[in-house]
């Protein structure tokens, strides 16, 4: 019978009952959607990384590996695996401008790759080609098709066998000049060791790959050891593939932590205040059932019951929510898709989250409990008495000259508010928390788009980067610098502690290339020191006059530089004058030229491997960009629809509360109208004080976002007067919708019915 | 002089197939100035009379006209202008605003009615003029409905429509309030109609108006009405 009683009375509340179910639904599901991404991007990363062999060190010489040596490496206690190993960019013949990273390991079970179709890996096929996938669906090629690359002049020549997708290559460019993989153009292939040293006529492997659980300077020491020399050893952080992911992963989890929490924040905050009124109505039933004979225990069991209905409901349909959120940030055939080339895009419910829900059902059936055994207190007699809000008395303001002097609208809404503190309160924090949520979203797009517009206008001087072909001698590089008047750069990988960097030496003599401090001012780049990227300075403690050293990648060499300043720049690397790179000895060989000379004004030769123009560098922040709108969206799109629910369900309270004030002020002769805008004066009202207070604090919440994606992107604060602005129009727009569907309700009071009851 | 004009009014309920006639073809005239009484059991359909008289709700069939106007066919807006400037209501709970204050309650009617008399005044009429600062949860249930009479003659409506006006209250208070009610009206010389169950207060009216079934069954005029204090309540 109570069970029949309880349905009953979900439908007659079914606005506050959908209402708490909705924002339950929103708060889980945000929170679990958005943290089930970045779960989900690791989970299958590391299963990846697993299955297809990751190696965790890499020793690289430039003078190749031998048998013995690989032999000496295996024998490490600790070393679980090892194999020689070789990624090197080579052309794929008869399609002009194609590249693939092809690679060959003489293990497959180290830095290998997972079979998609086709035969397995055989490492003594003669004719043995294992190609990506991607690659293969995008240029027609499928298993037992002839495919040939060309390297050192040398024809690869060999039959696909089957298609692959390896970690090593989960993020397929050619080198750090692409950002975005394009499979049309560049994709990877795996040899077998046979063919390539058959091709090649010697086995030449500058890479021992090897998987083991040491640590890294444990194993440093026992490789050299082994080897009798002293080898550079990179770690998977090392990795373009590795740590790229990890950003990614990084990315989603600071835009994963504070806002969606928010999320789940207001909507059980929402949930305790309609829950609470909600028995507060009930009261008198309460005592009918009290006073019938019914033990407090039943009773509680029934109310806290219909609680734990919402609360399973809310998080059974969030969880939903959840996973079409998480599926449209990281799909793939979305953006990530494009990214990231995983075999498989799982979704993983994080674990955190599993307890989260339990915690939620927990607590909010719980507060129907509390709520429930707040009203059973007393004799039968007490519940009987219908529930009064607290007596009004009169506000410390109202011995001020002014209260009396505001319009009577006001004045009523102002003791309204204070009569009823607690609804006035989650109403502002619904507002505060749509304002937060809205401004830190947009603030984050406005952030992003600054940054690049800055490092467009400021950064690139120029409007194309020309690059030289290795094979180019000095003389002919020199001659391209000449002929498109740029300035010229070249980089070199080096050491700086445990860390692989770039340092990138510049001619700065033309302008072209251009640097910006904190403040995003121009720094002039002088030839008496490096600059050093803000990360690298708070990771090495660096500030101007330090001197710190680097090891060029693969050699003893040590080169001592003095810091001149700190930048703020798009990856990790340390900047010198090419004057600078002179008097400090470092070798460096000038790979691109930075020219005002339009790209299609560039002459094709042996010379210029590639053009590059301003806008390509652009276009390729423009996924990462996409990926970042995507997720802003849905923050946004949820915090109007939790913004508008919670409201929403707010004024459906008051609105019950203030029913008889209402139909008085009908019967007296108010028009519905001015009902209306009384009610609407309130809304607005709490909007703007919700708003001034909520862009402070969205700001902070968006500094403090910033700074745990700071290991990412250096970048500078900055909210544009539109986001204020929209974000201030949304929200006082969605308070006025709230209202006029609260004030459709106006209409619908029968004053007749209102009046007769006893307050 | 007739203010009020009921001809053949209906009212009907109807929920469903089942219909309820909660007024039946009434005919009613009232003159101005004068002090009515509707007396009838419950569910005679006396509110319902003074619901519809008051633009409360509109008849099904039939015209009612109040000072020369019909008011059965208006809209809600102007129905709403019409609570504003004919009539004052007085109900059996008082239904003061709780968040308002007493002086408020009163100046509330400053934003509606177009020819209003101050809240000072009328609060000081009913006795009141110390409490203008309480809040109304301050003030005895009698004090409540001189706050709410008020309120109602605040407005210098025409007519005065009362619903069980001591309903809620101890008879002496009831009588207090009753007389206060009367005294007022006649000092501003408003018409007064009063619905309630109770004859004693039919002894004290011009015109008591009998009603049963939702049909008036007499209508019957005292030429010397009782005062109040000659009534044994």
């Amino acid at each position: 019978m109570l069970v029949k009683k309880m349905l009953r009375t979900a439908w007659q509340y079914k606005a506050q009952f959908i209402s708490m179910i909705l924002m339950v639904m929103l708060g889980v599901g945000m929170f679990v959607g958005f943290n089930m991404e970045w779960v989900s991007i690791e989970e299958n990363m590391y299963s990846f990384f697993d299955d297809s062999h990751f190696a965790d060190y890499r020793l690289a010489d430039e003078k190749g590996f031998s048998e013995e040596d690989i032999e000496k490496v295996k024998k490490i206690d600790g070393v679980d695996a090892a194999a020689r190993f070789i990624t090197v960019n080579v052309d794929v013949k008869d399609k002009d401008g194609d590249s693939v990273a092809l690679a060959v390991t003489t293990n497959p079970e180290v830095s290998s790759f997972v079979m998609i179709s086709g035969e397995a890996y055989d490492e003594n096929s003669e004719d043995g080609i294992w190609l990506s996938d991607r690659y293969a669906e995008k240029n027609d090629l499928k298993p037992g098709d002839n495919v040939a690359f060309i390297y050192r002049g040398l024809e690869i020549k060999g039959v696909v066998k089957g298609l692959i997708k390896a970690a090593e290559q989960m993020i397929c460019v050619r080198d750090k000049t692409q950002l975005m993989p394009d499979f049309a153009t560049h994709g990877y292939a795996y040899v077998s060791p046979k063919l390539y040293e058959k091709t090649l006529g010697f086995a030449y492997y500058p890479q021992i790959n090897v998987i083991s659980k040491l640590e890294k300077d444990v194993f440093s020491e026992k490789a050299n050891e082994a080897l009798g020399k002293t080898t550079v050893t990179l770690t998977k952080d090392d990795t373009i593939a590795y740590s790229q992911a990890e950003g990614e992963a990084s990315e989603g989890k600071a835009m994963g932590s504070i806002l969606p929490a928010l999320f789940l924040l207001i909507g059980l905050l929402t949930m305790v205040t309609t829950m609470h009124r909600l028995t507060a109505k009930e009261k008198t039933q309460i005592g009918t059932l009290k006073a019938l004979g019914f033990h407090d225990s039943k009773i509680a069991v029934h109310y806290t019951s219909f609680a734990f209905f919402v609360a399973v409901l809310g998080t059974a349909l969030g969880i939903a929510l959840g996973y079409a959120v998480a599926w449209a940030i990281m799909n793939p055939n979305g953006m990530m898709g494009t990214y990231l080339d995983l075999p498989e895009w799982k979704l993983v419910f994080p674990w955190f989250c599993g307890v989260a829900v339990a915690l939620i059902v927990t607590i909010l059936t719980l507060i129907g409990f509390l709520s429930v055994k707040q009203m059973l207190a007393g004799t039968a007699a007490d519940t009987l008495r219908p529930y009064s809000p607290k007596k009004m008395k009169p506000m410390a303001i109202e011995r001020t000259k002014l209260f009396h002097k505001l319009p009577f609208g006001a004045r009523w809404n102002m003791r309204d508010i204070v009569r009823h503190k607690s609804r006035t309160a989650m109403s502002l924090i619904g507002i505060i928390g749509c304002t937060i949520l809205i401004l830190a979203s947009l603030g984050m797009k406005d952030t992003m788009n600054s940054f690049l517009n800055l490092y467009y206008d400021n950064g690139l001087n120029y409007s194309s980067r020309i690059f030289l072909s290795e094979k180019a001698t000095d003389a002919e590089r020199r001659a391209v610098i000449d002929k498109y008047n740029g300035d010229f750069g070249g980089s070199v990988s080096v050491q700086l502690d445990e860390k692989t960097i770039s340092l990138d030496i510049y001619d700065v003599t033309r302008d072209k290339i251009r640097i910006m401090d904190k403040n995003n001012d121009k720094i002039d780049i002088s030839d008496d020191g490096a600059y050093v990227c803000m990360r690298l300075a708070e990771q090495f403690n660096l500030k101007a006059g330090d001197t710190f050293t680097v090891s060029p990648f693969g050699t003893d060499d040590v080169y001592k530089l003095k810091v001149a300043g700190i930048f703020r720049s798009v990856s990790e690397n340390v900047v010198i004058s090419d004057k600078y790179a002179e008097a400090c000895n470092v070798p460096y060989t000038i790979d691109s030229v930075y020219t005002d000379v339009a790209k299609s004004d560039v002459e094709q030769s042996e010379v210029i491997k590639s053009v590059q123009s301003k806008q390509m560098i652009m276009d390729s922040f423009e996924t990462f960009l996409s990926l970042m709108d995507m997720m802003i969206y849905l923050l946004v799109g949820g915090a109007l629809a939790l913004g508008i629910i919670v409201l929403y369900n707010l004024g459906a309270m008051s609105y019950t509360e203030r029913y008889r004030e209402m139909a008085t002020l009908k019967v007296v002769g108010f028009r519905d109208k001015k009902i209306g805008r009384l009610l609407s004066g309130q809304n607005l009202a709490l909007s703007i004080i919700g708003i001034i207070i909520g862009i402070p604090l969205g700001a902070l919440t968006l500094s403090y976002m910033l700074k745990t994606l700071a290991s990412e992107y250096e970048m500078k604060m900055a909210i544009g007067f539109g986001s204020y602005l929209v974000t201030a129009i949304l929200t006082v727009g969605m308070s006025l919708l709230v209202s006029l569907m609260v004030a459709g309700k106006n209409k619908k009071i029968d004053m007749v019915e209102a009046l007769k009851g006893q307050e | 002089m007739a203010i009020v004009e009921f001809k053949n009014v209906s009212r009907v309920y109807s929920s469903g197939d089942h219909e309820l006639k909660a007024l039946d073809g009434v005919d009613l005239t009232l003159d101005e100035g004068k002090f009515v009484v509707i007396l009838g059991p419950s569910g005679a359909g006396k509110s319902t009379l003074l619901n519809l008289l008051g633009g409360l709700d509109s008849p099904t069939s039939g015209t009612i006209t109040v000072c020369g106007k019909d008011i059965s066919q208006l809209t809600k807006n102007e129905l709403a202008d019409y609570r504003a400037e004919t009539v004052g209501f007085v109900f059996q709970f008082y239904n003061l605003i709780p968040t308002l204050t007493v002086h408020e309650n009163v100046a509330l009617v400053k934003e509606i009615a177009s020819n209003p008399f101050s809240a000072t005044k009328m609060l000081e009429e009913v006795g009141l003029a110390d409490h203008a600062k309480n809040f109304p949860s301050e003030l005895s249930g009698g004090e409540q409905q001189r706050v709410s009479i008020a309120r109602a003659l605040a407005k210098n409506p025409k007519i005065l429509l009362c619903d069980e006006p001591t309903g809620a209250l101890d008879s002496a208070t009831g009588v207090l309030v009753l007389k206060l009610l009367l005294k007022m009206a006649r000092d501003y010389g408003k018409t007064i109609v009063i619905v309630t169950h109770n004859q004693n207060i039919a002894k004290m009216a011009d015109v008591v108006i009998h009603v049963k079934n939702g049909k008036v069954v007499s209508t019957e005029n005292q030429a010397n009405p009782a005062s109040a204090d000659d009534i044994d309540w």
